[in-house]
């Protein structure tokens, strides 16, 4: 219980923390991007008329919500490679497992988003002769996103956490430099406690603002 | 072109069933644990007492915006060197997931005890209950169904979460599926297996959830 502190060697390694962080920031956004694109895409193929699609769509969402994200990732790296005709690195098994998985996520957000605006806005539209493309674009979306931004913020964070799994497939970021300054350096306990840290130092106030949208949403709704 | 041979992963079948099993004790006993730590914080943070409320919080957040992987390999390599004892890979995946997934069910605890409307503790109060009384008799039963969906989500979260032990070498389901891919060499079929039936059973949970939800739903008194 006397076991002494000392935070020095994971200072002294600055520098590897600021490369794993900058891995972690480039898979974060990449996946960000990816993930909330590809997951509006999917929410409109869910609505479509045409039966392929609208199966297609679900049948993702329902396989990416109900397997692990690590099997995922795992799968792209190990197994994709043998029968696509292409080099699979550890970044690319990254950003396909967790922007896939963040799509389905974020696929259902967006869908409670879109069918939670009345059906008589798409009516209303209509008869002033809009498409449904238009309707989307101009009269649905801009609605449905001003709800969904607290649970778009909260995946958000998730795909930001998801990102240290990528280190389990030896991409640089900054829980696998953490590892490796560790086992250089024998102090795990203060380097996953400083890392641990910075998660949360950047986290925190993403999370509060959340809170804090979420309330003034209630309110003006 | 590739051909597809699953003969070897399903020669090596009980090999997967043993990791099923330990994927789901290691689920279960972080579930129960969970729940009893979920409910343990969110009185605690439902508490007039500073001292109570104020270090349930931190845990709560801490726990909720630091990354699962992170959390395990603090239990399992940064922990037994404070305290000075062993830990296997099973205690530490446990210790962290009831933590992790108890942050989580605390918020859920908490939102479904403060979606009761207070009248119903003005009524209990006046005909002679006291706080705990009113929370067991009244309050938790209605909570409860209130917050079962969430509950179920989460559970389904936790059960996904359990593959990162693999990476600290517990013999879960996923973790016997990469010996397997060395062993055999057939990395395609054996993840593709392993993908199945995390997506059978994981499914089969969820449908089970969104039929109990139905019949909660039918009951009366719920609020979606």
């Amino acid at each position: 219980m006397n076991y002494i502190w000392n935070f020095q060697d994971v200072f002294d390694n600055w520098w590897a923390l600021a490369i794993g962080a900058a891995g972690t920031l480039r898979l974060f956004v990449v996946c960000l991007v990816l993930g909330m694109g590809l997951g509006l895409i999917i929410a409109l193929g869910k609505r479509s008329r045409n039966r392929p699609i609208r199966w297609l769509s679900t049948a993702f969402v329902e396989f990416f919500r109900n397997t692990p994200v690590l099997v995922q990732i795992l799968w792209f790296y190990y197994a994709l490679p043998i029968i696509a005709p292409i080099e699979i690195g550890p970044f690319l098994a990254a950003i396909l497992g967790i922007s896939l998985n963040s799509a389905a996520y974020s696929a259902e957000i967006y869908r409670g988003g879109i069918q939670s605006i009345e059906p008589g806005q798409w009516e209303a539209a209509r008869a002033i002769g809009m498409s449904g493309l238009q309707t989307l674009r101009r009269v649905i979306l801009p609605q449905a996103i001003r709800r969904i931004i607290p649970a778009l913020t909260n995946r958000g964070v998730e795909i930001f956490k998801m990102t240290t799994l990528a280190s389990v497939v030896a991409y640089v970021e900054l829980l696998q430099q953490g590892k490796l300054i560790a086992s250089l350096n024998y102090n795990p306990l203060e380097v996953y406690t400083v890392i641990a840290a910075i998660f949360l130092i950047i986290l925190y106030p993403i999370v509060r603002l959340t809170y804090a949208l979420e309330r003034h949403l209630a309110r003006s709704d | 072109m590739y051909e597809w041979d699953f003969s070897p992963v399903l020669a090596e079948g009980g090999f997967l069933l043993v990791g099923f099993r330990n994927t789901l004790f290691l689920t279960a006993t972080a579930l129960s644990g969970g729940l009893v730590v979920g409910l343990l914080l969110a009185f605690a943070r439902l508490s007039h007492r500073r001292w109570l409320n104020v270090p349930a919080g931190i845990v709560i957040e801490v726990f909720r915006t630091t990354p699962p992987l992170v959390q395990l390999f603090w239990f399992y390599f940064g922990l037994p060197i404070v305290l000075s004892i062993e830990m296997t890979p099973f205690l530490a995946a446990s210790l962290t997931f009831m933590i992790q997934s108890g942050a989580f069910f605390a918020e859920i605890f908490r939102a479904g005890i403060v979606s009761i409307e207070r009248g119903q503790w003005e009524a209990a109060n006046a005909i002679g209950m006291t706080y705990n009384q009113c929370m067991r008799r009244v309050i938790l039963p209605q909570a409860v169904k209130r917050m079962f969906p969430s509950m179920m989500e989460r559970s389904i979260e936790l059960m996904k979460t359990t593959t990162l032990v693999a990476t600290v070498s517990y013999a879960d389901l996923l973790f016997q599926a990469n010996e397997l891919a060395q062993k055999t060499f057939r990395p395609l079929e054996v993840f593709t297996v392993v993908a199945l039936i995390y997506f059978v059973s994981i499914s089969f949970i969820s449908f089970i959830a969104s039929r109990m939800e139905r019949r909660f739903a039918k009951s009366g008194e719920f609020t979606p």
